[in-house]
């Protein structure tokens, strides 16, 4: 078993003039954009003070560090550092004191049997396997999923709609033609057809066209995204599944829209069709 | 002629006008939705801060209230130095820490909130008795609280803090009466909280060697400007963050930037579908029409009547379909509201759906003029119709 303890606490740090070259004071690793930011460099010399020990105390670059992305921590813009766990509980007048500990198990150890063990001695902590933290901690994400999925079906019937009322009118635009056709003697059944396939065709060519809109929407959401938050995570996955999803039901409803209004429309007498349509 | 005639149109191919009324009945549902999401929690979230009626906050320096665990030291300093300044009229600190109850044998961990009783903003008396600023020995629940450890006004429960892991003890442990019962303010659902006295708050969190506390409210005199305040109180306490109301809502809309981006996309989406919809069953209607459309300007009806005709065909589908939208908007508002509360750690009086007569009266006449736009092409095409050749050309 591996053991990790953690400690995480709010820091004052500030830059002082560059002593590179040396390396005073404790070593701290600092992120990129904080790197940026401060226009700091390996060997910078930097203060560092917290609540607790408001003198403030050298410390030295010793790491620039890109943090892993990570969509819990995008919208916050505060700067991450990262020091030895006995320099930070030194500085936070806490010395040996963690916020939580992280244990790595022997291979082929259950991680809730273990969990259920160490928890019947706790006392006053808890042990969390990480399939459990890992649920909690993207609760925020299932949420914001949840939501997503139900824009989606607003979206979608809203899609629907308007695709069912666009084949309408497509369908219904022929009236004359669909008389003409039946007065030279076309049967039901080919007029039928054709107006069907006719449908077909737009709806494919509508949702190709569709397709190629939403690649481009897709990358300009991550690119835009990406860049406002310096980060490499996707915003938007442009999935080959919600494709062939959303290129199916625009394709099927086309056709079904298509359908019924051809079959609406062929049913009636081709003189009541030109009536109409005169 | 007049709306009965645009009326009278409409109803020629009801199929088609109740699929139109329908599709924008779904986009304006979907337009009103976002216009709601786009300021709605940033106009919850100040409701929220001002509930109470303290308009600044003060953090640790860096940080806005419960955002970090910082604490400040001195408080009690602190609170008497702020009251003393001008334009001051109540001040009061919060330590938010964590505690067990202690009750047969069992821990139950709870939120803890130190306050000063005589000026706090974070909870609503519901039953009982408030504390005393002297009283160390009496304790606050909120509900979840309450049906968590079966407690109620007059039971007494030990409350443990800094507990030792090593030897399993707890370094500090109060007994404490419950006084009364109260509804948190800034709690999420089902948040298990109660309040106690800030001593004793310090005590059960060893923080009061140095008299901590996460934050203070503050509550501007009445007549004096919020701004003047906020300005000098950042002169005199440099230590310290000064958080206006507006300042915590310029920072949450930085964090909800992405809700706001979202309703302005899909808002614009909405538009776009009720743009394209009106107009391309406007602009068949007119294909349609064509020939009846050249009968009337033969026998006089003038361009620009024709004109309006068409224009108010497209209004009508727009203020029918619109009308049917809101009402739809209003439910589908509900649902999603109902899912963005779930989030984890969000204040239960948070909703994400709230109403602005600006961007409601604002939103109503852009889609109006989008009805309008809708139409404008159609109805020149149908009022610049060549009337004898499409007389000739129509006839059967």
């Amino acid at each position: 078993m591996l053991i990790r303890p953690g400690l995480s606490a709010l820091l004052l740090v500030t830059a002082i003039a560059p002593v590179r070259g040396q390396a005073p004071g404790i070593p701290i690793a600092i992120e990129r954009r904080f790197a940026e930011t401060a226009h700091l460099r390996v060997g910078d010399t930097l203060r560092v003070s917290s609540a607790a020990m408001p003198v403030p105390q050298l410390a030295h670059v010793a790491a620039i560090y890109d943090p892993k992305a990570d969509p819990a921590t995008v919208m916050r813009r505060d700067f991450h550092v990262r020091l030895h766990l006995g320099d930070l509980g030194r500085l936070l007048d806490q010395p040996d004191r963690v916020d939580r500990i992280g244990i790595v198990l022997r291979p082929g150890v259950d991680a809730d049997s273990a969990a259920a063990r160490l928890n019947r001695t706790a006392f006053g902590y808890d042990i969390f396997p990480s399939r459990v933290i890992a649920a909690q901690s993207s609760t925020t994400f299932v949420v914001v999923s949840r939501f997503h999925r139900a824009i989606a079906i607003i979206s979608i019937l809203a899609s629907t709609v308007f695709l069912l009322c666009l084949m309408l009118l497509k369908v219904e635009e022929r009236r004359r033609d669909v008389a003409v056709l039946r007065f030279t003697g076309i049967s039901r059944r080919t007029v039928f057809v054709a107006l069907v396939i006719e449908a077909a065709v737009i709806a494919t060519a509508g949702s190709a066209i569709g397709v190629g809109l939403a690649a481009l929407a897709s990358s300009a959401v991550n690119a835009y995204y990406q860049h406002a938050f310096d980060t490499a995570l996707i915003f938007s996955e442009f999935a080959s599944g919600t494709v062939l999803f959303a290129v199916a039901l625009s394709v099927v409803l086309g056709v079904v829209a298509g359908a019924l209004a051809a079959w609406r429309m062929v049913r009636l007498d081709p003189v009541e069709l030109w009536g109409r349509a005169a | 002629m007049t709306w009965q005639w645009a009326v009278r149109d409409l109803m020629r191919h009801r199929t088609r006008t109740a699929l139109s009324l329908l599709g924008v009945a779904i986009a304006t549902a979907l337009l009103f939705d976002m216009v709601l999401l786009s300021g709605g929690i940033e106009r919850s979230f100040g409701q929220l801060l001002l509930s109470r009626g303290f308009q600044l906050r003060v953090s640790p320096r860096g940080t806005l209230p419960f955002d970090t665990e910082a604490t400040m030291d001195s408080v009690t300093q602190l609170v008497a130095a702020l009251r003393r300044e001008p334009g001051v009229a109540q001040v009061g600190a919060v330590l938010g820490t964590s505690a067990f109850a202690i009750r047969a044998g069992r821990l139950t961990p709870l939120v803890v909130y130190g306050v000063t009783p005589e000026a706090q903003g974070i909870y609503q008396l519901d039953r009982g008795a408030d504390l005393s600023a002297t009283d160390t020995a009496g304790v606050l629940v909120g509900a979840p609280a309450a049906v968590r450890l079966r407690i109620g006004i007059g039971d007494t429960i030990r409350l443990a803090g800094r507990l030792d892991p090593r030897i399993a003890t707890a370094a500090t442990e109060r007994r404490v009466t419950v006084r009364g019962t109260v509804r948190f303010v800034y709690d999420a659902k089902d948040q298990p909280s109660i309040a106690v006295a800030l001593p004793l708050a310090q005590r059960l969190t060893g923080k009061d060697g140095k008299n901590r506390a996460s934050f203070l409210m503050v509550r501007v005199a009445d007549g004096v400007a919020t701004d003047s305040v906020t300005a000098r109180l950042r002169i005199s306490h440099p230590a310290t963050s000064i958080n206006s109301i507006a300042d915590m809502m310029a920072q949450f809309r930085l964090r909800l930037s992405y809700f706001r981006q979202l309703s302005l996309i899909l808002g614009s989406i909405a538009l776009i579908v009720t743009v394209l919809l009106v107009g391309t069953l406007l602009a068949i209607a007119v294909n349609e029409r064509i020939g009846e459309i050249a009968a009337l300007r033969a026998i006089g009806v003038s361009r620009l009547t024709v004109l309006r005709q068409i224009v108010l065909e497209g209004m009508l589908l727009t203020i029918v379909g619109g009308i049917l939208g809101v009402l739809l908007g209003a439910a589908t508002a509900k649902w999603l509201d109902s899912i963005l509360t779930s989030f984890p750690g969000l204040p239960a009086a948070i909703s994400f759906f709230v109403a602005d007569a600006g961007q409601l009266t604002f939103a109503g006449i852009t889609l109006l003029l989008t009805g309008l736009l809708a139409g404008v092409f159609p109805a020149w095409r149908a009022a610049s119709t060549p009337i004898a050749a499409t007389l000739r050309s129509d006839a059967p």
